[in-house]
């Protein structure tokens, strides 16, 4: 077990030596309780480090909904909400909520068919995410803080409101390290039509190193600065980087015992190593036929064409043990049309979208069991919030509803086929086994080996945490 | 308020803090309620009959080491506090009121305690209440547990050591000396004269030593010291510092991260007042207060944080108030970090787990900036005169400009011009059972809009508007946008205006467009009035139908004469009865004057800051588990308990507030103030502070590691006179400062943090020193200091899909602190270097060495172009032989001649491959990245 105190003269900050010596030189004491803390050599980062407990899942695929994705029209079956359909919500007969008043109850926009061997009812909106149904553990009772987007990816990436805490996927690689040294340990692969309205919150490392934040690319944006621009040939390239370690060697022998000094030159290793790995990693033009076409890699549809892409780019990160991939299916760029903000004409928006969700995440899960990957692999779907299931007052489309959404896993660890919590028969709050996204974060930890409780990191006077001081592990839903 | 009225204690700083910490939670310690009455029940001792209940059934919990919902149930001053419930945990004297009582017997509905296991048994509930009734006495070893954390207490009349060594330059030294032999060891020789050159320059200005490899020393250290803390290129320097503290940035944050394009006099402000060496209890003032002293852009500090604008917040009043504690809870953040090293936020939701802020504490605080807003201020000074002055005579320009518009309209005889915020049309009583109005074009030729359409009946007593959805009426039009809320006719006729959660029917294309109201019955009218939306209507008919179903047009703008804010082009404006010259004149005239308008609102309202606007202080309160919606009691504003108290008269002035905090913050007993600065001074210049956490000095926070020496230093800085220049000083002309920075393996094995300072301990440069370095070094740096930023991104602001700048011309070659902070963007090549995001205030950063550091330092576009510069201008000073260039290119990157082995190598790579390769490896060197 490794103390506060012994990790406090081990992280990434400066140049680190013997843990005991500054155990010696400083005199104060600090809180009682005892984070765990990852040991991380300042030289090698990324080496894998052990979890807590026994893992589950050794590493995590999160596919990102942003714009808040409807669970009344994809995953949450409501029979009443088809009876009820047109007829105020009783109770709350003038609900203002995000944008203003609210309409009548609206049934679900897609007929539910039961999917699966497990016969769960999923829409038609989703009919082939919803043919692995048997994969999957759906959460139906998720609550979140806020019913505004940016903040409300930022819960669900990060755990705050705020903008500037730590990602899940910076925690989880600052906590475990990566099993390939070769690339990032964490990558985040943005929608091929932009980004989502958090931005490069939903993957920045915050205040913990910035070692951690995830690398941004995809099949559409390589990773920038890879190789020297334009005009630099690889030979003037091999020498300047020999002449270079050379003056960095000769630097470190006046110096012995400088570990920042060492870590540097080490830093440029791995960058070599990089700038071979990450080509061949995001290459996906060698994949099959029948591979492009279970994606829908091959679709004439540019835009599920290139996500499925960036999904068979998801597949072989985490193929090649990158710890956590985020991939992001929605943009903000037009100001809500690109995702799933359905707030004026649902049913057309989430035609175009579903489209390109739907087959490649289908895809995805079955490329993910049939090379085994899901068994170490945790898959998180996920989204910001849900919305109402009225429509808002004079449109075709639902408002922001924060108090009740649907969110699934899959994989390593989960338990499958499964569904979890409930909301009302309208589909509005969630009731029963009412989830926060703290408790999906540590649920998400708990998989890999993680006490969500006891991964911190001391910031500006307060151990941080994922979960900020909140979530428990919903242990019904492990296998 | 009755925390405070009983708070006898807290007038000065040199109180017996314990005791004052229980007074102050009200705790009325009169020796009869402890006594043996003969006559009541028997008397309960806490430790022999309370202490085991609590321990059995509720400590795991609510204890010392884990206190859930904030609550913690084995101190007396805890208990009164309550946790995140919102009530006191107990009720002295009356057990029925108490909290506790109420859990643990099942009279709180959905609240049982213990939550599992075996219940309180009735004996024990009894035991409970008896010892509340009788008074709750605790032992005081209970409270006892809180001796005062070092930081609060007055800075300590320290002494140097008396050590008699020369290594000793300054008293600093004689404290570090004397821990370094306590711990058996010894300091470093002096640095060599380049090395510390070039350490000094970095330190403070963030810039290597101007090129040339000098083999003399130009004068003294302690002359090099003088003139680089004269140098504009300081305040430069140590405004990132700041800035990073308080997390400034010119973008709003979150989602649309809209821009703050007048954000940046505040930056100017901080450098200028660095310059100048502020005194730091000035500095402090300026920040908190300086609209009541024309000091207007410093208070830019206030505002430095994240805010929503009001659009991106939810129309609810729950988010309207969440927002307004969000905006709030970032302006306590900022002060109280900044300046008092304390982390207020955790006691926004509960007391504080830690430190000794309770939950009513942050909210008294909050109330100091009850009248704080986010926003645009006129900034005063030698400019706003200027303006002020130049308003005047485009006033008169424009009154001139007025005047013969208004005679061209009689001339022409064209009725008054449209009054857009509300027209009303009145025409001769007539028969009607629906309105129409065709607009053909709007003000700013977009899309049709109004609010409101109001159709009035003509019975002179009781007119009324007979346009309403609740009179009958029906609205169609043309079209209608499907926004985020829908634009629909029906908004025309719903009687409301509020722009907050209301909208207005706006069509869906720009262009002619109509909208048709039916009246719910057939009456006499005889006016129309129309409420504009972002737009007006400047070329319209409005047509009543009678009941026999024909239209006559009433009113139309066909002899209106234009309104200023009308932008038609002149080819598309007509007017009846006016030809095309006269409608040319006409609109000219027009433009003139809209432009006169225009400068004379700009220059009337004078140059802007985004900086505190101030307005009359909103009530505050205490909020249950900070639930915005769950209001508690009243507080005032106030430091928290364990500072003293401001005593400022609620009703007087919001800003006296400020001002009474700024005093308070700079009274020289404040514990807190001087100790925050000095140490994040130290940090700056050693790497880490003498506390590791430089805005925490909470019990959180790490203890110092020469506690004498920061006292010490901190009373030296106020007797200065708050000097932060006299603080550099002291501290770089210290033999400490100027000792070599080699490793020594015998002290890395006592001492490898180098926390006791047996040498200089090197550290990698941010990622502003590196980017001024790689300038400085190809000749390239633009100084050009003050005003607005250069841009990193294709937009200062806005929705995400910002595409970084790859090229630079020399306006971005200005130093990176001008650059334009967008919040949560990572800046190109160098936001790897842990350049902070302005999410979160960052009193440290951290220095973590990445792989895509290496491949932006090695590939990026500006890295290459900057190499090529340095190229030429090596070129032009050493000529064309590779091994000249070689020695030349080295001198100038790192201040010291080649090794023979170095030149060789270096001139091999430019004979192969050119020179611009010899400055690529020269920017990629630890000695070039590395601060030693």
């Amino acid at each position: 077990m490794i103390s506060r105190r012994t990790f406090l003269t081990n992280t990434c900050d400066g140049l680190r030596g013997i843990a005991l010596a500054s155990l010696l030189a400083e005199g104060g004491l600090l809180a009682s309780d005892e984070p765990l803390r990852p040991q991380i050599d300042q030289a090698n980062p990324y080496a894998a480090r052990p979890p807590m407990s026994v893992p589950r899942a050794k590493n995590v695929l999160m596919v990102f909904c942003s714009g808040a994705l409807s669970q009344v029209d994809t995953f949450d079956y409501k029979p009443e909400l088809i009876r009820y359909d047109g007829k105020p919500l009783p109770g709350n007969e003038k609900l203002t909520s995000f944008q203003g008043e609210n309409g009548n109850l609206t049934r679900p926009l897609w007929p539910f068919r039961p999917r699966g061997e497990c016969g769960k009812m999923v829409s038609d909106l989703v009919a082939q995410i919803g043919q692995h149904s048997d994969e999957i553990c759906y959460l139906h009772s998720l609550t979140t803080k806020t019913n505004t987007h940016g903040p409300g990816e930022n819960v669900m990436s990060t755990g705050f409101t705020f903008d500037g805490f730590p990602s899940m996927g910076s925690w989880i690689s600052y906590a475990l390290g990566t099993e390939n040294q070769d690339l990032p340990s964490f990558v985040a692969i943005e929608d091929p039509r932009g980004m989502p309205q958090a931005g490069p919150n939903n993957w920045a490392s915050g205040f913990l190193p910035a070692a951690f934040q995830g690398t941004p690319f995809s099949t559409t944006k390589p990773i920038r600065y890879l190789h020297p621009p334009g005009d630099g040939n690889a030979k003037s390239d091999a020498q300047a980087r020999s002449v270079l370690n050379l003056l960095n060697q000769r630097h470190l022998e006046q110096f012995p015992g400088d570990q920042a000094l060492a870590a540097r030159i080490a830093s440029y290793e791995l960058a070599a190593r990089m700038q071979l790995s990450i080509p061949e990693a995001a290459d996906v033009t060698n994949e099959s036929q029948h591979t492009l076409t279970l994606y829908g890699a091959d679709s004439t549809n540019g835009n599920k064409a290139a996500f499925g892409r960036n999904c068979i780019l998801a597949r072989r990160l985490i193929e090649r043990g990158v710890r956590f991939v985020q991939l992001f299916n929605g943009a903000y760029a037009s100001g809500g049309n690109l995702n799933w903000d359905g707030h004026s004409k649902l049913k057309e928006q989430y035609d175009v979208h579903a489209e390109i969700l739907d087959q490649p995440v289908a895809g995805l899960l079955a490329d993910l069991k049939q090379r085994g990957l899901l068994e170490s692999t945790l898959v998180v779907f996920c989204t910001e919030f849900g919305r109402m299931p009225m429509f808002q007052m004079g449109t075709y489309g639902r408002d922001h509803n924060p108090n009740g959404f649907t969110c699934w896993l899959a994989g390593a660890g989960v338990r499958a086929p499964f569904t979890y919590g409930a909301t009302d028969e309208f589909g509005f709050k969630s009731t029963e086994n009412v989830m926060t996204v703290h408790d999906f974060h540590a649920t998400i930890l708990h998989l890999l080996g993680l006490d969500h409780k006891r991964l911190t990191f001391y910031h500006n006077g307060i151990e941080r945490r994922l979960t900020d001081v909140h979530g428990s592990v919903v242990r019904e839903i492990l296998a | 308020m009755s925390g405070k009225s009983s708070k006898l204690t807290a007038k000065s700083w040199r109180f017996v803090p314990a005791i004052a910490f229980v007074l102050a939670v009200g705790f009325v310690n009169s020796p009869s309620v402890g006594a043996v009455d003969a006559t009541g029940p028997p008397m309960v001792d806490y430790q022999r009959d309370v202490q085991p209940i609590l321990a059995q059934h509720c400590f795991s919990c609510h204890g010392a080491t884990e206190q859930e919902s904030g609550l913690r149930l084995d101190e007396r001053s805890r208990l009164l506090e309550g946790g995140d419930w919102g009530e006191p945990a107990i009720v002295p004297g009356n057990s029925d009121a108490s909290f506790l009582i109420r859990v643990v017997a099942g009279k709180e509905p959905d609240l049982q305690m213990p939550p599992e296991g075996e219940p309180l048994s009735a004996a024990q509930v009894d035991a409970l209440r008896a010892w509340i009734d009788q008074g709750a006495v605790m032992p005081d070893e209970h409270e006892a547990d809180h001796p005062q954390h070092w930081s609060l207490q007055p800075l300590s009349a320290v002494v140097p050591p008396e050590i008699d060594d020369p290594w000793i330059a300054n008293p600093i030294d004689a404290f570090v000396l004397a821990r370094l032999r306590a711990a058996g060891l010894e300091p470093s020789p002096r640095a060599a004269p380049r090395v510390l050159e070039r350490r000094v320059s970095l330190t403070l200005h963030g810039l290597p030593p101007k090129g040339e490899v000098q083999p003399e020393k130009p004068s003294s250290h302690e002359a090099l010291v003088d003139s680089l803390l004269a140098s504009p290129r300081y305040g430069e320097r140590w405004a990132q510092h700041w800035l990073d503290v308080i997390r400034w940035a010119e973008t709003t944050g979150y989602e649309t991260n809209s821009a703050r394009p007048r954000a940046w006099p505040y930056r100017d402000w901080l450098i200028e007042a660095l310059n100048r060496d502020l005194p730091y209890n000035q500095f402090i003032f300026e920040q908190l207060a300086g609209d009541t002293v024309g000091k207007d852009a410093a208070t830019g500090f206030l505002v430095a944080g994240p805010a929503n604008l009001p659009g991106q917040v939810g129309k609810d009043e729950e988010s309207m108030r969440q927002a307004r504690q969000d905006e709030l809870d970032e302006v306590i953040r900022t002060v109280s970090g900044a300046f008092l090293g304390l982390t207020m936020g955790c006691a926004r939701c509960h007391s504080h787990k830690f430190d000794p802020i309770a939950q009513r504490d942050y909210y008294s605080f909050q109330a100091i900036f009850a009248g704080i807003h986010y926003g645009e201020r006129r900034m005063r000074g030698a400019e706003n005169d200027r303006w002020t002055e130049r308003a005047i005579e485009v006033k008169k320009q424009l009154d001139g400009a007025l005047q013969s518009l208004e005679s061209m309209r009689t001339n022409f005889g064209l009725l008054p011009a449209l009054t857009p915020h509300q027209q009303v049309e009145k025409f001769e009583p007539i028969v009607a059972d629906a309105v129409r109005m065709e607009i053909r074009e709007s003000s700013n030729r977009g899309r049709a809009t109004l609010y409101e359409f109001e159709v009035w009946s003509a019975d002179q007593a009781t007119s009324q508007n007979v346009a309403l959805a609740s009179q009958g009426a029906r609205a169609t039009a043309s079209s209608f946008a499907l926004e985020n809320q829908s634009r629909h006719p029906d908004n025309l006729i719903d009687g409301l205006l509020q722009h907050d959660d209301r909208f207005p029917w706006i069509a869906n294309t720009a262009g002619p467009a109509w909208i048709e109201i039916e009246l719910g019955k057939t009456g006499v009218i005889d006016r129309i009035v129309w409420q504009r939306g972002s737009e007006f209507p400047v070329d319209y008919e409005i047509k009543v139908r009678s009941p026999a179903g024909d239209w006559r047009t009433v009113a139309d703008t066909s002899r209106r004469m234009l309104h200023q804010e009308d932008t038609r082009p002149v080819e598309i404006v007509t007017l009846q009865g006016i030809d095309a010259t006269g409608v040319e004149s006409l609109v000219a005239q027009l433009a003139r004057t809209r432009d006169l308008a225009s400068d004379y609102d700009r220059l009337s309202a004078g140059p802007q800051v985004f900086a505190a606007v101030a307005r009359a202080a909103e009530p505050s309160y205490r909020l249950k588990r900070g639930d915005p919606m769950q209001r508690l009691e009243e507080v005032e504003p106030d430091v928290p308990d364990v500072l003293g108290s401001l005593k400022v008269d609620p009703l007087a002035d919001e800003s006296e507030r400020r001002v009474a905090l700024a005093r308070h913050l700079a009274d020289p007993n404040n514990p807190l103030t001087a100790r925050v600065m000095v140490n994040r001074i130290w940090q700056h210049h050693f790497g880490t502070g003498l506390v590791r956490t430089p805005s925490d000095l909470g019990k959180m926070g790490s203890d110092p590691s020469h506690p004498e020496l920061l006292d010490w230093l901190a009373r030296e800085f106020v007797r200065s006179g708050w000097s932060l220049k006299s603080l550099h000083r002291l501290i770089l002309t210290s033999s400490t400062f100027c000792q070599s920075h080699e490793p020594r393996p015998a002290a890395l094995a006592v001492d490898a943090d180098c926390r006791l300072l047996w040498r200089f301990p090197p550290r990698r440069l941010e990622a502003e020193a590196l980017r001024d370095s790689i300038l400085q070094v190809s000749g390239k740096l633009n100084l050009e200091s003050s005003g607005p930023g250069f841009d990193f991104f294709n937009q200062s602001g806005g929705l995400s899909d910002y595409v970084p700048k790859e090229e630079f011309d020399p306006a971005g070659w200005r130093r990176m602190v001008y650059a334009k902070k967008i919040r949560m963007q990572q800046v190109d090549v160098f936001g790897a270097f842990d350049c902070p995001d302005a999410g979160q205030m960052t009193a440290k950063r951290s220095r973590s060495i990445t792989p895509v550091q290496a491949l932006n330092l090695l590939n990026s576009t500006f890295v290459n172009r900057q190499a090529k510069f340095f190229a030429e201008r090596v070129r032009s000073l050493a000529g064309d032989a590779p091994l000249e260039q070689a020695t030349r290119a080295m001198e100038l990157a790192l201040g010291r001649t080649p090794t023979e082995e170095e030149a060789r190598q270096l001139a091999s790579l430019c004979e192969q491959h050119g020179l611009e390769q010899v400055g690529r490896v020269l920017f990629n060197t630890n000695e070039f990245v590395f601060l030693q």
